[in-house]
C-alpha cells in the first residue's frame, strides 16, 4: 500500500468519495503487517473505526475528514482501553475522551489504533513498554525512540499519515528523529492536555507525527485553541496554520546554538546541519551562531530529572487500586495500595517515585525541587537573550541515529549525553514551539534537525520546517520494510 | 499550681456553591451515592481541576467578615498523601498562600469582650466520604471535591467557654455571609482542636493534644474542659502531656486516646501545576466586600438602639439567621417592633415545638404576621383574638384579613351600637343605675361583661369599659 500524506488522502477521497471504504481496507492489512514487523500497536481499534466511519459523512472542505490516525496510548478514549503501556492500566477503559480527542473526531478524523510508549511515557527508547519493544520500520534491530515509539514508528512506516504523541522532555521530537518523520510540539497552553494522562504537568505537551509539514499544519489547526477543561490552555485565538505556511522565510533570524552543535562527531550529520544554515541562508534568513551559557545546559539533564520526577510521582498518586485500574487485595485499604502499586509498576517507574518523593521532601525540597525550578527559570531567561535577537533557534535532535535494541545505554556523564542529546528539553523548560523535522541519512538510518521558536509563534516554526523541506526532498519518506 | 490554657481551633466549612471547587459536578446533600460526581472528583488520570470562581466569592465573603488581608494573587499547592478517600492521592489546598491572613473576631464572655485572633483561611476540596459496615467499607464520592474553606487561629482562646463563644460567632458568620449551612451535626461545619496546659503567668507552651470527632459546638466545650483537668491531673502528679490525637466520647463526655503523633507524615506541598497563579481583579473584591450583609453584631445594635428591643430579646433575634431575617422582613410591613419582635418570641416557638414543626417550613408569612399586629393596634381585633387569627395563620397561611373576615372577628367599635347594646342591660337590669349610685363599681364590670356576651365578642373592651361609665354617669 502507498504511503499517503493528509493532503493526498483527502485529494484522492475528494475525488472519489468511494475509495474511502476500501483504502480502510487496505490500512487495516497495512496496519496488521506493520504490527509484525514493528509491534508498535498496543491495540488496533478496527471495530471502533469502521462503526466511526459508517456514521461519517465525507466533508470535502475539511483536510482531516475520514483520516485515519493513530493515538498513542496515553490519550484517554472513551470505551477503548489506555494503558499508557502500564500493568497498572492493562485493563482500563475509560468512560471519557481527551479534549483533543473530541477534537479530532469532530473534524472527521478516524482512530484506527492505539500505539505503545514508554511505561506512563517515562523513557525514551520504548523498551519499557507492557507489550515489549517496538522495532524501527528503518531498521528493525533498532529502537523507534520514545516515549512516543509507536506513534513514530507507525508514522515512519507509511501505514497512516498522522499520529498523536505527547512530549515531556522530546518524547515526540526525539523518536521523530530516530524514525526520520516530522514530529512537532506547539506552546505550552495551545493544545489542551485534558484526558491525556500525565507524566510532569508543567513539562507536558500534546503534539503529533506526520510526514510532511504541511499535514503538521492540518493537525495542529484542529487541535489547538483554548479548552475550559484545562485552566492552563490558551485563550489566544488559533491562526489558520495551515493556509498560512508559506516558504518565504525572508529576513528571518536564526541562531544556531554552537556549544549544542559542536557535539555532533557524525560527518554526515555535520555536512547536513551546514546544508540546512545553507538553505535557509539561501531563503533570504540570516544565520548566527550563539553560545549558550555552558553551565546552564549542564544543569538541563539534572533539572529536568527533578521536576518531572517530582511531579510525576504527585501526579501518579491516583494510580492506588482503589478506582480503576489494577487492584491487588489486602487486609486493609493501605495493603490495597500498596499491593496494588507494587505489582503495577515496573522497577524503572518506582525508582523515579523514590527520586520524585526525594526531592519532595520537606527536608529536601528547598535544595532540591525548589532549587531546580530557580535553574529552570534562569534557563529559560537564557533563551529569552536569545530570543530578542532571534525568531528560530536551531540545534541538532540527536549526535546518534537510533541505537540498536540491545545496546547498553550510552555515558550518562559524558557532555554529549548532557547536552547535545537531552537539548530539546529547553522547549518542554520555556514551554516553546519546537519541530523535529527530517535533515538526512547516515548509514541507512535517518536523523532530524531541531528548530525552536518564541511562544505562540508555531507559524514561524512551521514555516521554517516548510522552506527547508522543500528543499531537502525527505517530505514523505517512509520505510515500509520489503513488500 | 494554677493553670492556664492555651486553645487553638482549626475550623472546616463546606461551601454552599451550585459546582464543586475543582469540577462541574454539583454540591447537593442527601443525594444517592455517587450520583454528584464526574471524572475528576473521581481522580481519574488525564483529568484536570478547573477553577469554581463562586467558590473564590464565598472564601473573599468570609474573609471580609473576619477583617483579613486578602491575597489578591491566588496560589494553590498540591498536599500529597495516600488515603483511601482521597481520589487523586493529593488534595489541591493553599498551603503557601492562603487567600486570607491576619484577621481577627470580637467575642463577648461572661460579659466583656476579648479579640481572637485568626491566623489564616484557606481554600481546598473535601475528600470521599467513608461510609462504614461491619466488615467492609463503601466510598461515597458525593462528597469528594466540595469546596472547603478552612480557618486557624492563633492560639489567642484560653477556655471552653470561650472556644465556645467563637464557634458561635463564626457560624453566625458562615450564615450572615450566606456561604455554608454550617451544621457542626452534618458535618458541613468541622472543627479540630488543640489544647496545652502552661502555669499561669508563664509564656511558653506546653505539650498540646489534638482533639476530634466533635460534633457540636457544646461537645467543643465539653471535651476543652474535660481535657484541660485531664492535663492538669498529669502535669500535677509530675507527670507529661504527650503529643495525641485524642477522640471525644459523646457517651462518656471524655476524650479519649486515638493515636499518638509518631513520624508525621510529610505532605510534601508543593505549587499546583496545573493553575496558574491567578491575578484577582481589586475592584471584585472590593464589590464583594461592599455587597456583604449586616452581620448579626450590627443587626443586634440597632435593634437595642433605634427599636429599643430589650437587649436580650435583640440577642435571641440574631442568634438565628433566618429568624432575623424573617424579623427584617416583616418590619417592612409593620414598624410595631417591640410587639412583632415578642410574636417572633413567644408565640411562634411555643407554636412550633406544640406541632413538632420547624420555623423554615412556617406556613405564616412576615408580612401577615406585620399586618396582624397592625390590626391589633389600631383596635380592630382584640388580643385574644389576636391568637386565634394567630393560629389560623400558622395552620393555614391565610392573611389575617381573610382570616377576620371569614370568622366575622371584626371588633365592634362603633360607639352608638355600644351605647344602643348598654342601654338593652341596663333596662333589663334596672337596679344597676341605682347600684352604681351607691358604689358599686362592681356594676361597671357586669355592664360590660353583658355587651361582651351579646356582641359575641366583638365589642371592644376598652371602648365598652369608657362607654359605660359615661352611660351611667349621665343617668346619675
Amino acid at each position: 500500500m502507498e504511503a499517503y500524506t493528509i493532503e493526498q488522502l483527502h485529494q484522492m477521497f475528494k475525488e472519489d468519495p468511494s475509495r474511502i471504504k476500501t483504502y480502510y481496507m487496505d490500512l487495516f492489512d497495512e496496519l496488521t503487517t506493520q504490527q509484525q514487523r514493528t509491534n508498535a500497536l498496543v491495540r488496533m481499534t478496527r471495530e471502533e473505526a469502521l462503526a466511526q466511519l459508517d456514521k461519517l459523512s465525507f466533508d470535502p472542505d475539511d483536510p482531516l475528514s475520514c483520516i485515519p490516525m493513530i493515538v498513542k496510548d496515553n490519550f484517554s478514549t472513551k470505551g477503548v482501553a489506555t494503558t499508557a503501556s502500564s500493568r497498572m492500566l492493562e485493563n482500563y477503559v475509560p468512560f471519557y475522551n481527551a479534549t483533543v480527542i473530541d477534537r479530532l473526531y469532530a473534524h472527521g478524523a478516524v482512530m484506527v489504533g492505539k500505539s505503545s510508549m514508554d511505561e506512563l511515557a517515562m523513557g525514551g527508547t520504548n523498551k519499557s513498554a507492557l507489550t515489549g519493544p517496538v522495532r524501527n520500520p528503518w531498521n528493525l534491530n533498532c529502537i523507534p525512540g520514545g516515549s512516543s515509539g509507536g506513534s513514530a514508528a507507525l508514522v515512519a512506516s507509511g501505514a497512516v499519515p498522522f499520529a498523536l504523541g505527547s512530549d515531556t522532555g522530546d518524547s515526540i521530537r526525539k523518536p521523530a528523529g530516530f524514525c526520520g518523520v516530522v514530529g512537532f510540539k506547539p506552546t505550552w497552553g495551545r493544545i489542551s492536555r485534558y484526558g491525556v494522562i500525565p507524566y510532569a504537568s508543567s513539562l507536558d505537551h500534546v503534539g503529533a507525527f506526520t510526514r510532511s509539514v504541511a499535514d503538521m499544519a492540518i493537525v495542529m489547526e484542529a487541535m489547538a485553541g483554548r479548552d475550559d477543561h484545562d485552566m492552563t490552555s490558551s485563550n489566544r485565538p488559533v491562526p489558520a496554520y495551515y493556509q498560512d505556511l508559506s516558504g518565504n522565510i525572508q529576513g528571518m533570524r536564526i541562531a544556531v546554538i554552537k556549544n549544542i552543535c559542536d557535539e555532533v562527531k557524525n560527518p554526515d550529520m555535520l555536512a547536513a546541519m551546514q546544508k540546512a544554515l545553507d538553505v535557509f541562508r539561501a531563503k533570504g534568513a540570516v544565520v548566527d551562531e550563539v553560545e549558550m551559557d555552558q553551565q546552564l545546559l549542564l544543569a538541563a539533564l539534572p533539572v529536568y530529572t527533578i521536576i518531572a520526577n517530582s511531579e510525576a510521582t504527585s501526579n501518579h498518586s491516583c494510580l492506588d487500586g482503589i478506582k480503576y485500574g489494577l487492584r491487588v487485595a489486602g487486609e486493609t485499604a493501605d495493603e490495597v495500595m500498596i499491593n496494588s502499586r507494587t505489582a503495577g509498576f515496573s522497577d524503572y517507574i518506582k525508582r523515579r517515585f523514590v527520586l520524585g518523593n526525594l526531592a519532595l521532601a520537606t527536608e529536601n525540597q528547598e535544595r532540591m525541587f525548589r532549587k531546580a525550578q530557580r535553574v529552570r527559570r534562569l534557563i529559560v531567561e537564557e533563551l529569552n537573550r536569545i530570543y530578542e535577537n532571534y525568531d528560530l533557534i536551531v540545534t541538532p535532535v540527536s549526535g546518534n541515529t537510533a541505537t540498536p535494541l540491545e545496546e547498553a545505554t550510552s555515558n550518562r556523564l559524558s557532555n554529549e549525553y548532557v547536552i547535545l542529546e537531552n537539548n530539546m528539553v529547553l522547549g518542554n523548560f520555556a514551554g516553546t514551539p519546537s519541530l523535529s523535522l527530517p535533515l538526512g541519512f547516515t548509514d541507512g538510518m535517518p536523523f532530524n534537525i531541531h528548530l525552536m521558536g518564541r511562544i505562540f509563534e508555531e507559524q514561524t516554526v512551521l514555516n521554517a520546517g516548510y522552506a527547508l523541506e522543500a528543499e531537502l526532498g525527505l517530505k514523505n519518506q517512509c520505510a515500509k520494510g520489503d513488500q | 499550681m494554677e493553670y492556664e490554657a492555651v486553645i487553638g481551633l482549626e475550623v472546616h466549612c463546606e461551601l454552599k456553591t451550585k459546582s464543586k471547587m475543582f469540577s462541574a459536578a454539583p454540591v447537593s446533600f442527601g443525594e444517592p451515592y455517587n450520583t454528584q460526581t464526574n471524572a475528576i472528583d473521581l481522580g481519574f488520570t488525564g483529568t484536570m481541576p478547573c477553577l469554581n470562581k463562586k467558590g473564590v466569592e464565598f472564601a473573599i465573603r468570609v474573609c471580609h467578615a473576619l477583617h483579613m488581608t486578602i491575597d489578591e494573587v491566588l496560589w494553590f499547592d498540591r498536599k500529597n498523601y495516600y488515603y483511601s478517600d482521597l481520589p487523586k492521592g493529593f488534595q489541591i489546598t493553599q498551603d503557601r498562600r492562603p487567600i486570607g491572613r491576619d484577621g481577627y473576631i470580637d467575642i463577648e464572655v461572661d460579659g466583656k469582650t476579648k479579640r481572637i485572633e485568626i491566623e489564616r483561611l484557606h481554600m481546598e476540596e473535601d475528600t470521599a466520604k467513608q461510609v462504614h459496615y461491619s466488615n467492609f467499607t463503601l466510598l461515597d464520592y458525593n462528597r469528594a471535591g466540595i469546596p472547603l474553606i478552612e480557618i486557624v487561629t492563633r492560639p489567642t482562646l484560653r477556655s471552653g467557654k470561650e472556644a465556645a463563644a467563637y464557634l458561635e460567632k463564626l457560624r453566625s458568620i458562615f450564615l450572615y455571609t450566606e456561604v455554608s449551612d454550617a451544621k457542626l451535626e452534618e458535618g458541613s461545619m468541622r472543627c479540630d482542636v488543640n489544647i496545652s496546659l502552661r502555669e499561669k503567668g508563664t509564656t511558653a507552651f506546653g505539650t498540646k493534644t489534638e482533639i476530634k470527632n466533635l460534633n457540636s459546638i457544646s461537645n467543643v466545650q465539653k471535651a476543652l474542659d474535660f481535657e484541660f483537668h485531664r492535663q492538669a491531673e498529669i502535669l500535677e502528679n509530675g507527670g507529661k502531656v504527650m503529643q495525641e490525637t485524642r477522640r471525644f466520647n459523646e457517651a462518656t463526655k471524655e476524650t479519649v486516646l486515638m493515636r499518638v503523633k509518631g513520624d508525621a507524615v510529610d505532605y510534601k506541598y508543593y505549587t499546583e501545576p496545573n493553575i496558574l497563579p491567578i491575578r484577582l481583579d481589586h475592584q471584585w473584591i472590593e464589590d464583594i466586600k461592599n455587597s456583604l450583609p449586616e452581620f448579626a453584631d450590627e443587626r443586634e445594635k440597632r435593634y437595642i438602639q433605634t427599636y429599643a428591643l430589650p437587649e436580650a430579646d435583640a440577642k435571641q433575634l440574631v442568634a438565628t439567621k433566618t429568624l432575623s431575617d424573617y424579623y427584617e422582613t416583616a418590619l417592612k410591613t409593620s414598624q410595631e417592633y417591640k410587639l412583632i419582635a415578642n410574636w417572633l418570641l413567644v408565640e411562634v416557638p411555643a407554636y412550633l415545638s406544640k406541632h413538632g414543626e420547624t420555623f423554615e417550613s412556617m406556613k405564616m408569612q412576615p408580612d401577615q404576621l406585620a399586618k396582624m399586629v397592625t390590626l391589633v393596634s389600631q383596635g380592630t381585633i382584640s388580643g385574644k383574638q389576636a391568637k386565634k387569627v394567630f393560629e389560623e395563620m400558622m395552620n393555614t397561611g391565610k392573611d389575617p384579613d381573610v382570616i377576620v373576615e371569614e370568622k366575622g372577628m371584626k371588633q365592634l367599635s362603633d360607639p352608638a351600637a355600644i351605647k344602643a347594646m348598654i342601654e338593652d342591660v341596663l333596662m333589663a337590669n334596672p337596679g344597676l343605675v341605682d347600684d352604681y349610685r351607691n358604689g358599686k363599681s362592681r356594676a361597671v364590670g357586669f355592664i360590660v361583661g353583658q355587651v361582651m356576651k351579646a356582641s359575641k365578642g366583638q365589642a371592644n373592651p376598652a371602648l365598652t369599659n369608657q362607654l359605660v361609665v359615661e352611660v351611667l354617669k349621665a343617668k346619675m
